[in-house]
């Protein structure tokens, strides 16, 4: 078989697994490892994207998962706060949209609901249940939140289109920090650190081939999660083979050269900027609905570093590398919670787990730059360079020209 | 016809003068040597024409395009390519693909065997055919070199300005740079080389153009810029009194070639 076709064969046969795993694994501990999975699949899009992000591009950008909480935050607050009612309540802020209502519920912040009720509430009350008022969809905060991440997405790109290496890094560290802090000040709105909490996926439960699943359930978002995946690695697969991939590599590797020979460095800096940000914020609104309720620590700065490590690990330039490395790192890092004992003294892996993922991290950055899966997939997929540089090189040799001897050559390399 | 019309260029980083009023027209095909000493605007005039740096006053028309405002990538597009003086060639990318980006950002398809067989005659041209899946980063210097060359044969723009083309480069490696300079030329394409080894300029170019400290002082043959005495004295150093303080200023001076 040609080499080549090992890692197409092997993505066929990882895709493959992934689809029929939550049909044959039956064991006692199952919502467990489906979840894992569902947040391995998370890590992977917010990784791979990251990857093209920083990887291809050479934009090393700490702000994707604040990105990420945008549209984590986008799709919470739609649900959090707009309605559509039948009839007006006559105290909340409310629009008339052929023949229902939108209704915007005012902002109580994390006051106790039986001290302070919002509009909404009260009207209610005053309904007694007369009256059926529905949340936004959970479609709409999806594409709501993804479009917000593309916006802000396009503005981070605009802004730091003169920044490079350091100065970019600590620009996005920057802005990944203001809006944590913004979002953990503003109480009022956001709840602060006591979180919004937001629908689940399939709220009312999902009928597929038949068969009911509740909300609680992990198989639909099991399968939302996996196929929004392949879905962003296709787009990501497209966008490497395109001229946009191209280009993007050329940026990383010289702006100025790139620019030289007529490549548009501004509008491919800030397409990725879109295209990535877009990425992490639609995997932060399904990730938000799945777990039904987002925080600012979902933000934080070590969460970045999580990402960050997972894509360098597995191989920050190859972005299916980093997502397979994604799902990897989080299956052993929950793994490694285990606590065991050496001699009597009880080793507490739900601390040292970290201290061993950081020394993963600082091994592969010192021995193995490329990651340690990138690597792996260039094995396959260049193997046939070295060959074909050093057939010519001994054509170009005395007696390069013998058209039998330089035929076995190419024999042998066939 | 190609037309390039450089009308009283300046360009001031902060209080350095770079650029003093340059002004000379290229016409047709031809094959101008830029020299100067060190420090003498050479790599700021190149800049400013190829759009990486603006200028503080003065015009650029090529083919009656004015392109000193634009953007560099127009300029590429406009049909005016360039190289660097420290070689930079896309190391983490192949040399097909290191190839592929100017044909591509002038909106080529990379869609069927165009541009590759493009890019495969090319590297044929340059001997480097195979080499064509390599890393650029697995080049030699000369290698290096020759691939930046032939990225320009890619965008295949009307002037190709060369800064430094023959520095560091094994004598067997600049036959194959004399060759491509001689055969792009034919091709009807205009050129500009900027380097500090003579014997290449002179043997290459029927014009020279010399600039010393931001001046364009010399616009003419070879044979009359050599007998220039203004040239020798800005290229070779005189004991003449520049400073009006009655003492030699070459410590004033950037180094020289």
């Amino acid at each position: 078989m040609n080499k080549q076709r090992v890692p197409q064969l092997l993505g066929v046969l990882i895709v493959a697994f992934f689809v029929a795993f939550p049909f044959v694994y039956s064991a006692g501990n199952y919502d467990y490892i489906m979840h894992i999975c569902i947040i391995g699949f998370f890590y992977a899009i917010l990784a791979s994207s990251w990857s093209m992000l920083a990887g291809y591009a050479g934009q090393f950008s700490f702000g994707h998962m604040a990105f990420m909480g945008l549209g984590a935050y986008t799709t919470a607050l739609l649900c959090h706060y707009f309605f559509i009612s039948p009839e007006p309540t006559g105290i909340c802020t409310e629009f008339a949209i052929g023949g229902q209502y939108l209704i915007i519920k005012n902002a109580v912040g994390v006051t106790s609901t039986t001290l302070t009720q919002d509009c909404l509430a009260q009207a209610m009350e005053k309904w007694n249940g007369t009256v059926a008022v529905t949340r936004m969809p959970v479609w709409l905060g999806v594409i709501l939140g993804t479009l917000v991440g593309g916006i802000f997405g396009l503005l981070i790109g605009l802004l730091v289109l003169r920044l490079r290496a350091a100065y970019l890094a600590l620009f996005t560290l920057g802005f990944s920090e203001i809006l944590r802090a913004t979002i953990s000040a503003e109480i009022q709105i956001t709840r602060g650190q006591a979180g919004l909490e937001l629908p689940s996926l399939f709220e009312n439960g999902i009928t597929i081939a038949g068969h009911f699943f509740s909300k609680t359930d992990k198989i639909p978002p099991y399968f939302v999660m996996l196929f929004l995946l392949l879905g962003c690695l296709a787009v990501l697969y497209w966008l490497s083979q395109s001229r946009f991939g191209l280009f993007v590599r050329a940026l990383r590797e010289d702006q100025d050269a790139a620019a030289a020979l007529g490549v548009n460095t501004t509008r491919y800096k800030v397409m990725v900027f879109v295209v990535t940000s877009s990425m992490a914020a639609l995997a932060g609104t399904v990730y938000a609905h799945y777990v039904t309720i987002i925080t600012p620590n979902n933000l934080m700065i070590l969460q970045m570093s999580l990402v960050v490590a997972m894509a360098v690990i597995a191989g920050v330039e190859n972005f299916i590398a980093a997502a397979i490395g994604a799902i990897l790192i989080e299956f052993i890092l929950e793994m490694l919670r285990t606590s065991f004992s050496i001699g009597g003294v009880t080793i507490d892996m739900t601390l040292w787990r970290l201290v061993f993922f950081g020394v993963v991290l600082m091994l592969t950055l010192r021995f193995a730059r490329n990651g340690l899966l990138a690597p792996l997939i260039d094995y396959f997929m260049r193997g046939h360079v070295a060959a074909e540089t050093v057939v010519r090189r001994e054509d170009d040799a005395p007696g390069g020209d013998d058209p039998e001897a330089s035929a076995d050559r190419q024999g042998v390399q066939a | 016809m190609i037309e390039l019309a450089v009308s009283r260029l300046n360009k001031r980083f902060g209080g350095n003068h770079v650029l003093k009023d340059v002004s000379f027209e290229v016409n047709g095909a031809e094959m101008i040597g830029l020299i100067g000493p060190n420090g003498a605007g050479k790599t700021t005039l190149t800049n400013v024409l190829d759009g990486a740096v603006k200028p503080n006053s003065g015009t650029v028309y090529l083919n009656g395009t004015r392109i000193d405002q634009l953007p560099s990538f127009e300029v590429a597009k406009v049909g005016l390519g360039r190289t660097f003086q420290i070689t930079r060639s896309f190391r983490r990318m192949t040399v097909l693909e290191n190839l592929y980006v100017p044909a591509l950002a002038l909106g080529k398809s990379h869609k069927g065997d165009a541009v590759k067989e493009q890019a495969m005659e090319v590297l044929e041209f340059l001997t480097m055919a195979h080499l064509r899946n390599e890393y650029a980063r697995a080049l030699s210097g000369g290698q290096q070199k020759l691939l930046e060359l032939g990225r320009l044969l890619m965008l295949d723009p009307d002037i190709i300005i060369l800064d430094e083309p023959f520095a560091g480069v094994h004598p067997k490696l600049m036959e194959v740079i004399y060759e491509y300079i001689r055969r792009v030329n034919e091709r009807g394409k205009a050129m500009i080389i900027i380097s500090h080894q003579m014997d290449s300029i002179f043997a290459l170019c029927k014009r020279l153009l010399v600039l010393d400290y931001g001046d364009l002082i010399a616009d003419d043959t070879p044979e009359n810029v050599k007998n220039d005495p203004v040239v020798i004295e800005a290229y070779l150093g005189t004991t003449e009194d520049r400073t009006g303080t009655g003492e030699r200023d070459d410590e004033m001076r950037p180094s020289r070639a």
